[in-house]
């Protein structure tokens, strides 16, 4: 296992390992999605106070959990690339930038879609939602960031540091609803939030499709970056002229 | 009418608008990023295809 992670580091060897992956995640990803939809829209029953208006949540709450966990992982992958000059793990941090942002901006969007019927308000400066948009800067931060630079080395460092640092808001979006009393409610996992056995299941089974969406999306787009990066050596000449367009 | 009476024939009612509305944006930033995706790896293909060929 060790020695197959350390073979990761060979560029080569990542691109074949993205390219076999791939039809393993999207396949996944397809099935899970179908029956989560069909049990998040379907087989759940209506919510005794928010009617069928609470659906929102079986899309809202993967994603605001995701863009949290591809931010701890762009920052973790650009912290390897510093520290032990893994070129590899800036790419996987590169990546992951965008489809982090997108996973935000559903978050941000299925929030505020579900504030206007419930809260009244599309938008409140609440600390939860505050802090979530924060996240979304930080991501165009590191995204500008990354793209200021000519040199992928020298764009990755300075970017990772930037990732690094933001992990701090990480804590702040997951305990705001503890800490300040604002308008969001607290967790509907783990503590009762969310009752219904058939709710869970929706939930749990959209959040493992979105799991599968985002190794799908790192591995087609970590291809793409390593043939950019490596243009120059021999293995991606011979790779290119293979491929059949 | 608004937006909201407009869409409530759909399922889900008075919610209908709302839900629908969350779930459609979500889905066209998914398919976005796939396509988007897809195409940039297959313009990087087609220009080192062509450095190449020059290079050659």
């Amino acid at each position: 296992m060790w020695k197959w992670i350390q073979r990761q580091a060979s560029p080569k060897v990542f691109y074949g390992t993205c390219s076999r992956l791939i039809p393993w995640f999207f396949w996944p990803f397809i099935s899970l999605l179908l029956v989560g939809l069909y049990w998040s829209l379907v087989v759940s029953p209506a919510d005794y106070q928010q009617g069928d208006g609470y659906r929102i949540i079986f899309i809202h709450v993967p994603s605001a959990i995701l863009s949290m966990m591809i931010y701890a992982i762009m920052a973790i992958a650009g912290g390897i690339g510093l520290i032990w000059q893994i070129k590899m793990a800036e790419v996987v941090a590169k990546v992951s930038a965008p489809i982090g942002a997108a996973f935000t901006i559903i978050a941000l969007t299925s929030g505020a879609v579900w504030g206007k019927p419930m809260w009244g308000a599309w938008w409140v400066w609440d600390a939860r939602l505050t802090s979530e948009l924060i996240l979304l800067f930080l991501y165009l931060a590191y995204m500008s960031l990354n793209s200021a630079f000519d040199n992928p080395r020298t764009a990755a460092k300075s970017s990772s540091i930037l990732a690094i640092v933001g992990l701090i808001n990480l804590p702040i979006i997951h305990y705001s609803v503890k800490w300040w009393n604002t308008l969001h409610q607290g967790y509907s996992v783990g503590t009762g939030g969310l009752k219904d056995p058939d709710m869970q299941i929706a939930l749990a089974i959209m959040f493992l499709a979105s799991i599968f969406l985002y190794a799908l999306l790192v591995s087609i787009k970590a291809r793409t970056e390593v043939l950019i990066r490596e243009q120059n050596s021999r293995w991606v000449k011979e790779e290119v002229s293979g491929v059949v367009l | 009418m608004t937006m909201v009476e407009y869409f409530s024939f759909l399922p889900y009612g008075k919610y209908a608008f709302y839900v629908w509305l969350a779930y459609g944006i979500s889905a066209l930033t998914v398919i976005t990023l796939f396509i988007n995706a897809k195409r940039n790896h297959k313009r990087a293909i087609l220009s080192l295809k062509n450095k190449f060929s020059i290079n050659q």
